[in-house]
Formats: C-alpha cells, structure tokens, sequence
C-alpha cells in the first residue's frame, strides 16, 4: 500500500459525507435520520456529516418507493456524485414498496432498477441505530484501498 | 401590473433545509422577493387510490403512512369516522389512552418543527437542544405503544395495549422533565436578540388574508384566529381543552404557539393520566355501511377524512384534506410575498411547517 493510499485510507475513515434523498417516503424514515443528529445518537461523534449535497456527498440515502417524478432526476443526481461513492436505501419502500406497492400505485419500486444499491436497511422505518450501523460497516468497505483496488 | 424581475430564484427540490422535495419558485429584484410559487409532485405516491375498495383492516395501516410525523392523528380520525359509522363508543379508559397518545404525537411533531426552524435560522444549539428533547417524547410513545413512528395504536372501540400503572408513573416523570427542560429552551428563544431579528416582524400574515385563504392549526392561531377542532371533540372537552392563540402574526409567533401547545399538550396528558379508571381497553364491534366526514386537529391543522364504507367494512370512498395544503397556499402567496432577503424564503416556508407528504399523499 503506497504512502497516499495510506493517508487516504485513514481520511476517509472519519469523514463520511451523508447526503439523503426522499424519492416518495412518508417521512418516516426521513425523521428518523434527522433522529441519528441528535445528541443523544450523535452520528458527528463517527466522522459522518450530514451535508444533504450530491456533490460533496460519499454515502446518499434513499428514502420512498420511487415516484415517477424521479424517473428523469434520480440517475443524473447520482451521476453529480463524486467516486467513491455508495447508495443505501433506508426503510421497506425503496426495496419492495412497503404498503404503496398495490395495483392502481403511482410508485415504481424498487430503487434498485435506476441506481445501484450497496445496502438495504429493512423496517417501517427502521431505528436511528440501525441507519447508523449500516454506514459505519459499509463505509470502510467501499472506501478502504478504493484507488489500489481499482487499477 | 408589469414587475421588474432581476432573477427568478429557485430553492429545492432538494436543499439542506428542506426534510422534503420540494420546490419555491421566487421572482426577485436584488434580495426582495415579489412573488413565490410552490411547485410539488415529487412524491406524490396514490394513497387514496389505492385504499379504495380494500379492507378496513388494511386502509388503517395505509392511513398511517400518509405522514411519518403526525401518524397517529391519521389512524386516530380514520378509526373515529369508521367508528362514528358503525355506532361504535370506544371504552372510557381507551378514549383516554388515545388523547395521551395523540398528544404525545403532537408534541413530538411540534418539537420537530420548532427544531426546523431554528436550524433554518443556524441557531443550530437550540436546534440539538430541541432535537434532544424530542427523544425523551420518542422514548414514551414506544413505551406505551411499541413503536416510534407509525405504532398502529388505535383501532375501533379501543386501543391496542394498556398503560400499566408503573409506566404511567415513568411518563409522569418524563413530562416533568419535558417542561423543565422547555421552559429553558423558550426563555433562550425569547430572549435572543438574534433570534428577534430573523423572526420578529418577518412573514407577516395578517388575520384577514389568513381567513380569506382558509389558514389552519398554528399557523392560523399565530394570526388571531380561533380555530381548534380539538374543542369540538367529546374527550378534550371533558379534559378542559381551550386553544392557544397570539397576535403577532410573524414568524416568532408560529413558534411560540408551537411552543406553547407542546406546554398545552403535557398538561392535557396529565388531566388524562389522572381520569384514567380502570377498566377495559377494547370494545370491539363490526364496521357498518355508511359514509361521514369527519375531522379532527392535527399538528399542523385540521384534518378531514370523508369516507364512505360497505356492509363488510370496505372502504367504498376516501377523499382525505390535510392541514398541509391550505398553508402552503398561504405561506407562498401571502408570506413570502415582502420578504427582505433571501434567507428569509426557507426561515418563513419552515415556520408554516409544510408536510410535503401530508400534500401529496
């Protein structure tokens, strides 16, 4: 491992850019992310920062069962963001459709079918605890070593 | 009148201060914004398409996710109207279990709000302050029900579990601690002379304009308007409930109404804790035909459910108003209206407590 991978490596272990996108949620799983800053689940105290801007974004959280408004938005959000970078889908809705999935729905899950998904965190909604750990065992995967393991 | 437009500034769909998608269309000259123009649709999901013609059973759970932050007033007045429907009268110690839990919902969502609003004006410690005391409500509505957010508590003639007497005592203490807590939280509100700047005096909604556009919940009772349907309902009208309401029609006052009804709140739920009698939690009974409209106050505002049903409890009809609709009218053509700067666009959209996906459904 060269000298800059090294340093990379260790820089990316606390810096964790946290953007999330609601592509059709009830907000549920959206309060429960807001949940995760405060003080008592303190996502800062891990090096994860919530910034809500694809540009400056590693991890992006996807929320909602895909309404057709995001068909055209979603892809060219994702593409703004820079490598290395990683797409969780929180909740039951971005993987199956949750209760919204029934004949006569507007929504088109899953998510899966417009951007890859690294991660899927099941529930309705699941707990800030649960947000919390899938980032923090995702990211060294993706990151660690991401230039080395590219060539 | 032809305007004098320098930009036409949009904010969203996706921003930092948003919690939602949405998108403000501002027509500007330098920072002063002339006119504004709310642009919604991205997620727009077809909840009421799809309850028609299914079960009971399973609308109550879709009726819940029409919002994640005020769930519980969504199940509360879809069971009533399918209740008020059937004849069927919930037990007394239920009608009691469903006011603490529908008020513990609203404290939370107010206590969201209000942390919205300070975050949107980079007050960010009153902010964590607020966001922190919002976990200590989380923690009691799991305790009685079993879940954060959408907990599915109340179902016809009843609710789902009971409060045992040690827990009632836990959530005693836990409202003394709430409003310890609060009560330093509005003195810094009040007191900041920072705080004055960005909201006393900016997004003025004058009382006439609130009527004419049909404004409700804090947002209308900040402008003087006296419209809380919590007072027409039989169980807050045997706990004493009279609305709050101020004058200031700005954006200092929608908080402080908020503030003050999270006050409002622990007090009707200590009335509640202390009328509670022992006795049954569930009724149970069978949905008839029938339709109604039926309403009740959400945090944000009057909620209106009219539904019509079958003789096997399917939901024929579903047409749901949320209070959302009506104040982001108002708050686009009448508050944004005279903003001074541009930072003032998301402090004034915040203050209305928009639900996008209360709106859209």
């Amino acid at each position: 491992m060269s000298m800059l991978q090294y340093l990379k490596n260790t820089v990316r272990s606390r810096s964790i850019h946290v953007a999330y996108v609601n592509v059709g949620s009830c907000n549920g799983c959206d309060i429960e992310i807001l949940a995760c800053l405060s003080p008592r689940y303190d996502i800062e105290q891990y090096g994860i920062y919530v910034h809500n801007n694809p540009r400056e974004a590693d991890v992006l959280l996807i929320t909602g069962a895909f309404s057709s408004q995001w068909e055209d938005k979603l892809k060219p959000l994702w593409d703004k963001i820079p490598h290395p970078k990683v797409a969780v889908a929180i909740g039951n809705c971005p993987i199956s459709g949750c209760v919204f999935n029934r004949p006569e729905t507007l929504v088109d899950p899953p998510v899966s079918k417009h951007i890859p998904i690294a991660a899927e965190i099941p529930g309705c909604p699941p707990r800030p605890t649960e947000i919390i750990s899938t980032i923090l065992s995702l990211a060294p995967i993706i990151f660690k070593d991401y230039e080395e393991t590219k060539k | 009148m032809k305007k004098t437009v320098d930009v036409s500034l949009p904010v969203g769909p996706m921003h930092p201060c948003f919690k939602e998608p949405c998108r403000i269309k501002c027509e500007t000259r330098g920072e002063y914004v002339l006119s504004a123009e709310v642009e919604l649709g991205y997620v727009k999901k077809g909840i009421e398409r799809i309850m028609r013609g299914r079960p009971w059973q399973e609308v109550m759970f879709l009726a819940e996710r029409v919002c994640g932050i005020c769930s519980v007033i969504h199940n509360f007045v879809f069971i009533e109207a399918v209740e008020n429907i059937s004849g069927i009268v919930p037990t007394e110690r239920a009608a009691f279990l469903r006011v603490i839990v529908n008020e513990l919902d609203r404290m939370q969502s107010h206590l969201l709000a209000n942390y919205s609003y300070c975050y949107t004006i980079e007050h960010e410690t009153l902010a964590m302050y607020l966001l922190n005391l919002r976990e200590t409500v989380m923690d009691q509505l799991e305790l009685i029900t079993g879940a954060r957010v959408t907990c599915a508590y109340i179902i016809p003639g009843g609710v789902r579990s009971d409060l045992s007497a040690e827990d009632a005592e836990r959530l005693r203490s836990a409202l003394d601690h709430i409003d310890a807590e609060l009560s330093r939280f509005i003195r810094i509100f009040e007191t900041g002379p920072l705080i004055a700047l960005r909201s006393k005096g900016v997004g003025i909604l004058t009382k006439e304009a609130a009527i004419e556009a049909h404004a409700v919940g804090p947002t209308a009772r900040a402008s003087g308007i006296d419209n809380d349907q919590r007072s027409t309902h039989p169980t807050y009208k045997a706990l004493g409930f009279s609305p709050i309401i101020r004058q200031e029609a700005d954006n200092y006052a929608r908080i402080m109404v908020r503030f003050e009804e999270v006050f409002q709140s622990t007090g009707l739920i200590r009335s509640a804790l202390a009328a509670l009698k022992e006795g049954p939690i569930r009724g149970g009974g069978t949905i008839k035909a029938g339709s109604i409209k039926y309403r009740n106050e959400a945090p944000r505002g009057e909620l209106l459910y009219e539904l019509t049903t079958d003789d096997y409890g399917r939901i024929l009809e579903i047409a749901i108003q949320t209070p959302s609709i009506p104040n982001i009218q108002v708050c686009a053509h009448e508050m944004l209206i005279d903003a001074q700067s541009a930072a003032d666009i998301t402090s004034i959209f915040i203050s209305s407590d928009p639900c996008i996906a209360c709106t859209e459904r």
